[in-house]
């Protein structure tokens, strides 16, 4: 049964629904973003783990040229190690029909009679290999869709320079290829590269290594150290050839998986933080208007013996039925919103099963958000409302105390038109008030400026990357380093216009106590297609002696020019040397290492060698340049600068796009909703004033413009404050993304800038527009009775 | 600037202002159906200054919008000098409202934001012929408070600063709706005198609401409302001067 003051409560929101809508939007954005950023974090935590423990993922993996089986078993007594799994795993060159190019895949060994221990795959069509069988692989989801492969297709392998046509048994997950890409790249090319997995038996002996494994991964024992189980099994495995074993921390598809639960992380707290304050901002507003119309009905309820807290609970109610509406939008567009944006993860991430997962515990924590922020936003008037004495309460208002405002002591006030002074006295006489709605609105400003700030950057790298740093049309990679002689084979292949060395050494680089692995890219000294660039953009020449790294790298190591960083080969002669750091490079993706190509192979006590090459090729003889390619055996890999900018395009950038336009959907609403909150409340402030204008004979429009004087005004205040804001939310959001996976630059376009104040130009006439037509309906006659 | 003033007062012969025949406002339908005004006829002429009487809901308030142009009657005949009140849209209202009519109200309605002499700026700039701000304010007497705020002033001259502000454009009718009602005897007097003043300087076709009967003795002519009708109409043949009524 509903008291006669819920009655009162219902029917007074009904009467300030506008309002209430507005400010439950507000909220109701920031609501949804949380809860659609915290669900996904715990969709893509969950599914992950679950995944990780039914097919046992790792925990430690190592990289080795070759070992006998009998080593696995002193790996697993290594104390700390839990189960551990050899395999062979290896590069192979693919020769598919309906692609122009080569293309590439990582082959995998699975044991011949059994399931593996760890790594086990996950079967998402056909069927598993058959013990014993031959010439069977089972592939990779990303690349058998990227390639329309099903069971029983066939593809062509080049193992160990061998033609081999193996049949798809099957179509297979793994949790070692979560995110499917070739190592070193930084953005995937599915259908160029892909996994593949063979019994143990037939890939050991095309490979020669019967009885040997050249991959390992273990899982660890419960509390055992991670670090001291890698140093024991470097110290294991340095002899045959080990390249130095990771943790999951460094583990490339793991990474890529953290990082994008990390961005989330960051979304889940910066926007609806900010959205939120508005929408306390907006509350308040909304309910110390409510509080001054209906000062006198406080005091017939106090004189009736209605107590404080019943006062204080009543009009707390207010806030708390906006919150329960905001909460139940919020909750409801965030779940809707979650559902999208977890299809979009499938083409990045590759789980059997990656669903929709609402964090349950995103519900109560959004209500308390929202509740404590509109709580916090009308508590001191409610209460001071509440304290009242009901006498005074019940005698109407007395008349606003005005006085010239500052602009007109200042001596201009002579130019000022009366529409004006109205409405500069207006926002002089409340400044608390007029300080909440600037605020409000320039907060709204100011979350206009981010999405399209990060569209930028992402942009801007892309640019950055493709058409500054890399100026050549495609690179490949050979099966082994082989002799710079092998250039002049490429130099003469049809269409190429310049080709360039690559040489790549995997290594671990130290200063001090901190470490990275990665590889090493030998270039030469002007190199024009990889260009390695400063901080000001421009070329580094690499010297016959010392290292380049990325700015983010000398960070990490915390490293300076002119330190002497300690570099330790991971492959070949495994050779240590101490190297001078001699300059910084200006890159977005990944960290890197640069060399002039003749002080990677002296540092590796090489000959001349090079692991790839790159090309700029005559558009019009590309496919006679690509079939060529396939026709070397050597060349296991080829990237085409334009399709992996497709792919990305298509990918990642449209992801992006995706996050992006949500944002600025949520950022549009939070700008309409704060200018239309205030135009409201201004007009129910003055609906008796201008009344009174339009019976003494002043036009709809004379009347509208006093209104709207006052929201320019304002607008006016708040906009470069919100482009001021703007830019600093703008400034630390790109701050927290900088990390050694991804960073982004800081694009702060006047086209961006002026998108906003578009927007609340645009938001404000809308508002404006939506008041003046509640203008036209003011009752005038209504408006000369007794003050409310 | 009282000589300025009295070069105003005009020595015509009355002229009709308004003709009233058979007007009934009615608000609502069905049950809920209140019938404001049930059949009013009446003429107004130019300079007379007339009270009118009459009970809480005899209609007073109802005429009165309908003769400032705040409201539209249902049914019935509605002019001004010629021009039917009844089929003018709302911006002919709105010209009518700012050119011929002035407004006094029982709460005043001030702009609290704007000070004595720039409430009555406000219409003064708005309309074709005013008087000067000053001079509309020394004709109720406060030409020493011209830049005070409505939250400085006392009622009485909160209400004469609404006085000057209606009378400003010289209008050709002021209307006023219980300009007493919200202050005391004394106050009240000076407002009235105010108002006596304005209509026998400026010919201003005056007419207050009021319930209360003492004022009639100011009245050119009084005019009693009830159940929305005229009930009787009668001529004041010596009205008094404003500051001999007592209540």
């Amino acid at each position: 049964m509903l008291s006669q003051l819920d009655r009162k409560l219902w029917r007074d929101l009904r009467r300030m629904k506008g309002q209430v809508l507005a400010v439950a939007m507000v909220m109701a954005c920031g609501l949804a973003m949380m809860i659609m950023t915290r669900s996904l974090i715990f969709s893509l935590e969950s599914t992950r783990r679950e995944y990780y423990e039914a097919n046992r993922f790792a925990e430690v993996f190592a990289q080795l040229k070759r070992a006998p089986n009998w080593l696995a078993g002193e790996v697993a007594a290594l104390p700390g190690v839990a189960a551990v799994q050899p395999s062979i795993s290896v590069q192979v060159t693919l020769d598919l029909p309906q692609l122009d190019e080569p293309a590439s895949g990582n082959v995998r060994s699975l044991p011949d009679f059994a399931a593996p221990e760890l790594n086990r795959l996950f079967l998402r069509a056909g069927r598993w290999l058959r013990p014993g069988s031959r010439r069977e692989v089972l592939v990779g989801e990303a690349f058998a869709e990227a390639n329309h492969l099903r069971p029983g297709d066939s593809v062509e392998l080049l193992l160990n320079g061998k033609r081999q046509r193996v049949s798809i048994a099957g179509i297979v997950l793994s949790p070692e290829f979560i995110f499917e890409s070739r190592p070193g790249a930084a953005l995937p090319d599915n259908r160029t590269y892909g996994i593949f997995w063979m019994p143990y038996k037939e890939l050991a002996s095309a490979f020669d290594l019967d009885g040997a494994f050249n991959y390992l991964s273990l899982t660890l024992a419960p509390g055992a150290s991670e670090r001291a189980v890698i140093a024991e099994l470097d110290r294991l495995l340095t002899p045959y050839g080990g390249r130095g074993a990771f943790g999951r921390a460094d583990h490339p598809s793991h990474i890529r998986v953290s990082d994008e639960i990390r961005v989330l992380h960051l979304l889940s707290i910066g926007f609806p933080l900010v959205f939120l304050l508005v929408a306390a901002f907006m509350t308040n507003a909304v309910l110390s208007r409510l509080l001054v119309l209906q000062r006198e009905q406080i005091a017939i309820l106090k004189a009736f013996g209605f107590t404080n807290r019943q006062i204080v609970v009543h009009y707390l109610e207010f806030a708390l039925v906006m919150v329960a509406a905001g909460t139940v939008l919020g909750t409801v567009a965030g779940i809707l919103l979650g559902h999208r944006l977890v299809l979009m993860y499938h083409r990045f991430f590759r789980f059997p099963d990656l669903s929709f997962r609402l964090d349950q515990s995103a519900l109560p924590l959004a209500l308390l958000v929202s509740a404590a922020a509109a709580t916090l936003g009308v508590l001191s008037s409610v209460r001071r409302a509440a304290r009242l004495p009901p006498a005074e309460a019940m005698r109407p208002e007395p008349p606003a105390n005005y006085r010239p405002a500052l602009i007109e002591r200042s001596g201009i006030g002579r130019l000022l038109s009366h529409t004006f002074r109205i409405a500069v006295r207006n926002i002089e006489r409340k400044p608390m008030q007029a300080l909440f709605t600037v605020a409000g609105l320039a907060l709204a400003t100011g979350i206009l400026i981010v999405p399209n700030c990060i569209r930028d950057g992402v942009t801007e790298v892309m640019d950055f990357q493709w058409d500054v740093l890399q100026r050549s049309d495609l690179s490949l990679g050979l099966v082994e380093p082989g002799s710079v002689e092998i250039l002049h084979l490429f130099d003469h292949l049809p269409g190429v216009t310049t080709v360039e060395p690559v040489r790549q050494a995997f290594v671990r680089i130290s200063f001090g106590p901190r470490r990275r692995q990665l590889a090493i890219l030998g270039l030469p000294a002007w190199a024009l297609h990889n260009r390695v660039l400063d901080a000001t953009q421009h070329q580094v020449v690499l010297p016959p002696d010392g290292l380049v790294i990325s700015g983010k790298l000398a960070q990490v190591l915390g490293a300076h020019v002119g330190d002497q960083l300690l570099v330790e080969a991971l492959e070949g002669k495994r050779t240590t040397a101490t190297v001078a750091l001699v300059g910084l490079a200006e890159d977005f993706a990944g960290v890197a290492a640069y060399m002039n190509v003749r002080a990677v192979n002296r540092l590796l006590d090489e000959g001349d060698v090079i692991t790839g090459a790159s090309f700029t090729v005559d558009p019009a003889r590309r496919s006679d340049f690509l079939r060529a390619l396939k026709d070397i055996p050597r060349v296991t890999w080829v990237a085409i600068k334009n399709s992996l900018r497709e792919n990305f395009r298509q990918t990642t950038a449209a992801n992006i796009g995706l996050l992006q336009s949500i944002y600025l959907a949520f950022a549009v609403v939070v700008a309409f909703g704060v200018v239309y909150n205030n135009a409201r409340i201004s007009l129910a402030e003055r609906a008796r004033e201008l009344a009174t204008l339009r019976v003494i004979g002043f036009s709809r429009r004379e009347v509208g413009a006093v209104l709207v004087t006052e929201l320019v005004l304002l607008s006016l205040l708040a906009v470069p404050l919100g482009l001021l804001l703007g830019t600093g939310f703008s400034t630390a959001i790109i701050r927290a993304i900088n990390t050694e996976t991804i960073r982004l630059p800081l694009v702060l376009t006047h086209g961006n800038y002026a998108f906003a104040v578009l927007v609340v130009v645009l938001a404000s006439a809308f508002s404006a527009l939506l008041v003046l037509r509640k203008l036209n309906q003011l009752n005038l006659a209504g408006a000369l009775k007794a003050p409310e | 600037m009282p000589s300025c003033a009295g070069a105003l007062s005009t020595t015509t012969a009355p002229t009709q202002v308004f003709r009233v025949r058979g007007l009934t406002k009615v608000y609502g339908t069905g049950p809920a159906e209140v019938r404001a005004l049930a059949g009013v006829d009446l003429d107004l002429f130019s300079g007379e200054l007339v009270v009118l009487l009459g009970p809480s809901g005899s209609g007073k308030t109802t005429l009165l919008n309908n003769l400032g142009g705040l409201d539209v009657p249902t049914t019935g005949e509605l002019s001004y000098r010629g021009l039917d009140l009844t089929a003018a849209d709302e911006d002919e209202l709105t010209t009518f409202r700012r050119n011929t009519v002035g407004f006094v109200f029982q709460f005043y309605n001030l702009i609290p934001s704007l000070t004595a002499r720039e409430n009555v700026a406000l219409i003064t700039e708005i309309a074709t012929d005013p008087l000067s701000p000053e001079a509309a304010l020394e004709m109720v007497n406060l030409g020493a408070r011209l830049d005070h705020f409505p939250a400085q002033l006392s009622g009485g001259e909160q209400q004469r600063v609404a006085i000057a502000r209606a009378i400003a454009k010289r209008p050709e009718v002021l209307l006023c709706d219980e300009p007493t009602g919200a202050l005391d005897v004394r106050t009240g007097i000076v407002v009235l005198e105010a108002i006596q003043r304005a209509n026998r300087e400026l010919g201003t076709l005056t007419v207050v609401i009021t319930h209360n009967a003492v004022m009639a003795e100011m009245a050119d002519r009084v005019i009693h409302l009830s159940d929305g009708r005229v009930q009787h109409l009668h001529a004041n043949a010596n009205p008094k001067p404003a500051s001999s009524l007592n209540w």
